[in-house]
């Protein structure tokens, strides 16, 4: 369901409100499903079930199965529910022909679903999180901060997946699978190795070593002759000195004693089992080596309590998600002193803490991870989407310069304008010598990438950069529809749904001619029903956006045939050429909002977002909304939200009990 | 081998193949009998294309074992008697509603069930995959119990116009309904997996302390599970048996003696000549021509069947919905999932078309591979099974129905190569997995929604 549809159902909701305005002692006797059921059952099932599916809905599908379950599902299809009393209460819906619903069934069925909707949102739910590998990113900043070895994760390391809105960070994407463990198991074995052979790095790590020499060893010896005491002691206390700081900051937490113990009985083993002179740093080694495959290190996890109700998170927990957020990142040992000896659920200690993660350059790998992924354009990183032959132009460094371009710009958008429309619309933008060139623009010579001010406002904004509009086109040409429907998904969050089962891909794809296709697309996908619908929202965006080639350089023309950069938007909007067009998208804001919370609260806390957080994300919105698009604001009060400090635990069921009361 | 010994293929060309092989005790290698005799193993592998085939240059003319290759087929002129064309075969996992686009027929191509339709909430393939079914029953002698090659990263992202996560578009093979294997893409890391330490030159690993590093993140998993919800420790259940399965690996000192035995002279030549390959590649790759890449990667699979490092293997040409660029291709200007989408234009068309004989000539390579390495009396092609699909037949509709199917290698003996069959419309596929099921000796009552065996296909 499309949040914009959403937004609006949820302001319906409460003006619902003299319908549910229910006698609470009567409610809690109430098994509303029960009183649901039967109603759709006689009104809706023979439609909408699971084969037949009208207008792609069934209702048979929520009640199916087991029967305690059926309250959740409709709870988490709440937007669908929303759109279907809507409908029920205009009378759209039993459609005409059909026996109509008596006025009490429909007052009953409306009170019902109101009922169950309503107390899901006012149940201070806020979600959990499943147990989640460290994404490649998240290892290789982790290794780099806990070892100093920058270890190229991404390429090294079998890729993952992405799911939730389209991120690598989403835990029921990130899989262990035994190639895997193997691969970190060698990782962990390189990396150290790498650092061993750096003695600044190893220092750094180990600053104590335990070298006997000649003499203590001796004495030592002498001692255990007569003392029965291993003469081990020595090193062990050194090893422990080492061992136990770098397995807690691995772990972002305290180890418990039961664990110390496990770690320096290992180093033991090894170090009485070894030979070599230096058999302390083996010792060491060997036993950081499982601290590194250890799932206290590979995996974010939140202890489960053994109570009912919602919980906050442990100070060090809410640490790790704060600091996994902003850097990528282990907790630094600011982070971890303060979750230590201070209340970090305390708010003003937790937003004192966000400014500061905000504030250290480290941020950049969230500004990079979020927004690379958000806008698509990973792939840019890995290899060129372009045809080599078509466009030779398009060189490794030209594609290097427009995602770093992206980077940094959404950095400065996060960090210093810290007004995010201008990620929409700006009169600067990050530029090098080639980039400059690439985009027309004169009087930037180098190879770095600095700040430019554009007198050309059709560029400002990341619908100007060549890395989306190369993202969002195909090999050898651009692609309205592409990009219209980007425009539509990414910056509004309002996807058109996919083409009817089957109907072939989108046509355009086909005409090899790029001046005479454009013209025909237009009118194609605007004669035939089925396609108009859905294509009248996607086209006009993208055609705004043709005076940018496949490779985001500016065209005035196909060859010698004139671009049609004007249209007519779904919603009634007249425009010509893109700085028009995305003042436009900037009159949307509010969808614009929208969309980036969700982004943002699925990327920080790691599970979609469901039904039952509708009222933090509408506050979330509002955030936005009343402080001029300040992100600093909209962290803090993310940070801060519910969802993002509290869990709860997986048995909905119980919840569902605590929750109706 | 003394000089009274007679190959039951020598027999069988003598014969003519239309005689029924009577037992005879000059078959039996000496100081073995009838009941002894080692049986190779019989080795399965599926090769998976995307996007679909052009259909009118698919199917070859006349059904039976006198039929003409059809002209995408021609690479197999010299393989025609090693093969079974399968026609009218569908996966009707495929079609439910909301199974728009190409993820919802090609990761389930060997599972025959429909998968979840979600952007990663509860991703699930439906059913265990196929290959991991006979990994289950046929992979426990070998180092490992299958392996997965590809030749392109998982994509990222979700696609937001069909509603799946990408990842589906990435896995064909599903070691449990909701965990699909993690394939190798790279020859370089694939090759080292398998066969560094039998090179000249190798620095053996000190792995003394292995399996106490192993003994003490596993009591860490242990405590985990303690203090974690239901749906954690599931998850977490990953890392254990990823654990387990390292550990295997090391401390299964007979199996790797085993494998190490079966590294013999000529494979090891075979492995230094693959490893310089390899490097060179790596040193000149401008990223383009992929055909040597693909013949690096069929050829690690050639050498792993060869010395019984695995008997069960996947390898997708290309991710679901792949765009590489074929522009390599004498005839092709473009990207194969974009050529796919022909809408009938005649140029498109052949373009798509070669690019569809690229991968068949692929296939044949690695047949070619298998049949030139004696094993037993005959080949390893013999003894193996390598199936070839695709998802879809034709891409530009996306249509699932007679899905282009091949399938190499006699199985041992079980099957009746050199036959285009044609079936009855929409026979299930997963008829075809019970059968292959049947050919390797595995007990198994049914497969997914299968409705029988393609008896045709028996020898």
């Amino acid at each position: 369901m499309k949040p914009i549809i959403t937004f609006y159902l949820l302001i319906l909701l409460f003006s619902f409100t003299p319908l549910f305005a229910v006698d609470k002692e009567e409610d809690a006797e109430v098994d509303h499903v029960k009183v649901i059921q039967p109603i759709v059952e006689k009104h809706c099932f023979s439609c909408h079930h699971d084969t037949k599916r009208s207008g792609g809905i069934s209702i048979k599908a929520f009640f199916m199965g087991l029967e305690d379950q059926f309250e959740g599902r409709i709870v988490r299809g709440g937007k669908l529910w929303m759109h279907i009393m809507e409908t029920v209460k205009t009378g759209e819906m039993p459609p005409a022909g059909e026996p109509n619903m008596t006025v009490e069934e429909r007052e009953t069925l409306l009170n019902s679903v109101n009922t169950i909707l309503i107390r899901s949102l006012n149940a201070n739910n806020p979600g959990r999180v499943v147990i989640r590998r460290l994404s490649h990113n998240e290892y290789q900043y982790s290794i780099l901060n806990l070892v100093g070895v920058d270890y190229d994760a991404k390429s090294l390391f079998p890729a993952d997946g992405s799911g939730g809105a389209g991120f690598d960070n989403f835990p029921n994407t990130l899989f262990l699978t035994p190639l895997k463990m193997e691969r970190y198991y060698d990782a962990a074995e390189e990396i150290l190795e790498k650092a061993y052979a750096d003695p600044q790095k190893w220092r750094n790590m180990v600053p104590k070593s335990y070298k006997p020499n000649l003499f203590t060893r001796i004495y030592n010896w002498f001692l255990s002759l007569f003392t029965g005491n291993s003469y081990v002691d020595a090193p062990m206390k050194a090893a422990e000195e080492v061992i136990i700081p770098f397995a807690s900051k691995a772990f972002r937490r305290f180890l418990e004693s039961k664990e110390k113990e496990a770690y320096l009985s290992l180093f033991q083993k090894v170090y009485e089992g070894t030979d070599d002179k230096n058999r302390f740093d083996i010792a060491v080694m060997e036993t950081f080596k499982a601290v590194l495959i250890s799932p206290n290190f590979l995996y974010r996890f939140e202890e489960e309590q053994p109570v009912n109700q919602p919980y906050a998170l442990s100070n060090f927990e809410l640490a790790s998600r704060l600091s996994f957020f902003l850097w990528s990142t282990l907790p630094d040992s600011e982070l971890f002193e303060v979750a230590y000896r201070e209340d970090l659920q305390d708010p003003e200690i937790l937003t004192k803490q966000v400014k500061r993660l905000l504030n250290d350059p480290k941020s950049k790998r969230f500004s990079e991870s979020f927004a690379s992924q958000w806008f698509g354009i990973t792939k840019l990183k890995e290899s060129s989407p372009v045809d080599p032959e078509r466009f030779p132009e398009f060189t490794p460094s030209l594609r290097e310069s427009m995602y770093q371009e992206l980077v940094e710009y959404f950095h400065y958008v996060l960090a210093e304008s810290q007004n995010l429309l201008d990620l929409l619309d700006s009169d600067y933008t990050f530029l090098n010598e080639e980039l400059a060139q690439h985009y027309g623009i004169q009087g930037v010579k180098g190879d770095e990438l600095r700040k430019v001010t554009l007198t050309n406002r059709n560029r400002g904004g990341i619908l100007g950069m060549g890395s989306v509009l190369t993202a969002t086109s195909l090999p050898i040409r651009t692609s309205p529809v592409l990009r219209g429907q980007w425009v539509l998904e990414q910056i509004l969050g309002t996807p058109a749904p996919p083409p009817p089962p089957d109907a072939g891909e989108l046509s355009e794809e086909e005409s090899g001619a790029e001046n005479a296709s454009i013209k025909d697309l237009l009118v194609l996908h605007r004669s035939k029903a089925e396609c108009m619908s859905c294509h009248q929202k996607m086209d006009p965006i993208g055609f705004g956006l043709e005076n940018f080639d496949p490779i985001g350089r500016w065209r005035d023309g196909y060859g010698d045939q004139p671009i049609i950069a004007w249209d007519t938007l779904s919603t009634g909007e007249i425009f010509k050429g893109p700085a028009e067009l995305k003042q436009i998208l900037i009159s949307k804001n509010e969808l614009f909002a929208r969309n980036f919370s969700e982004k943002i609260f699925t990327y920080a806390i790691g599970r979609n977002v469901e039904f039952k957080d509708e009222l933090y994300i509408k506050e979330l919105v509002e955030n936005l909304l009343e402080n001029d698009f300040n992100t600093e604001k909209f962290i803090i009060a993310l940070v801060n939200s519910y969802p993002f400090r509290y869990k709860v635990n997986d048995e909905s069921a119980k919840f569902r009990i605590l929750a109706s009361n | 081998m003394s000089k009274w010994h007679i190959s039951r293929r020598r027999m069988l060309k003598g014969l003519g193949a239309s005689v029924a092989l009577p037992f005879l005790q000059a078959m039996v290698p000496p100081g073995m009998n009838y009941y002894n005799m080692p049986k190779k193993p019989v080795r399965f592998s599926c090769l998976f294309m995307p996007n679909g085939v052009n259909k009118e240059f698919w199917t070859p003319e006349r059904y039976g074992s006198n039929f003409d290759l059809s002209l995408t087929l021609r690479p197999l002129e010299n393989l025609k008697n090693e093969i079974l064309v399968l026609n009218e075969l569908m996966n009707k996992g495929s079609i439910f509603p909301g199974a728009d686009g190409h993820y919802a027929k090609d990761s389930n191509l060997l599972t025959a069930f429909p998968i979840y339709k979600t952007v990663g909430d509860n991703l699930h393939s439906g059913g265990i995959s196929f290959d991991q079914l006979v990994a289950q029953q046929k992979g426990q002698d070998t180092p490992f119990d299958s392996l997965q090659y590809g030749m392109e990263r998982i994509n990222a992202g979700i696609d937001g116009a069909v509603g799946f996560t990408r990842l589906y578009g990435s896995a064909i093979s599903w070691k449990t309904p909701t965990m699909p294997c993690t394939k190798e893409i790279e020859p370089r890391m694939a090759f080292d997996r398998l066969f560094r330490t039998f090179l000249p030159d190798n620095k053996k690993k000190d792995q003394t302390w292995k399996q106490s590093v192993l003994d003490l993140v596993k009591e860490d998993a242990d405590d985990l599970q303690r203090i974690l919800g239901r749906a954690d420790q599931d998850k977490l259940e990953e890392y254990m048996e990823s654990i387990r399965s390292v550990e295997r690996r090391i401390s299964d000192q007979e199996r790797n003696k085993a494998f190490a035995d079966q590294i013999t002279p000529e494979i090891q030549k075979e492995l230094i000549h693959l490893n310089l390959r390899i490097e060179e590649f790596n040193e000149t790759h401008v990223g383009v021509d992929i055909t040597e890449k693909t013949r690096q990667m069929l050829d690690i699979m050639t050498l792993a069947f060869w010395s019984d490092a695995t008997r069960v293997t996947t390898f997708m040409f290309g991710n679901s919905v792949s765009n590489r660029n074929f522009s390599f291709l004498p005839g092709v200007s473009g990207s194969h999932h974009q050529l796919s989408h022909h809408q009938n234009n005649p140029a498109q068309l052949e373009e798509y078309r070669i690019i569809n004989e690229w991968h068949v000539d692929q296939y044949a390579y690695f047949l070619e591979r298998l049949r030139s390495i004696p094993e037993g009396d005959g080949n390893l092609l013999d003894n193996s099974i390598v199936m070839f699909a695709s998802g879809l037949r034709d891409g530009n509709s996306h249509s699932p129905y007679n899905l282009p199917v091949l399938v190499g290698g006699k199985g041992g003996g079980g099957l009746k190569t050199g036959q285009n069959l044609q079936f009855k419309k929409e026979t299930p596929l997963s008829n075809l997995y019970l059968s292959m099921a049947h050919v390797m000796d595995m007990p198994m009552e049914c497969f997914a929604d299968s409705t029988g065996e393609l008896c045709e296909i028996y020898a």
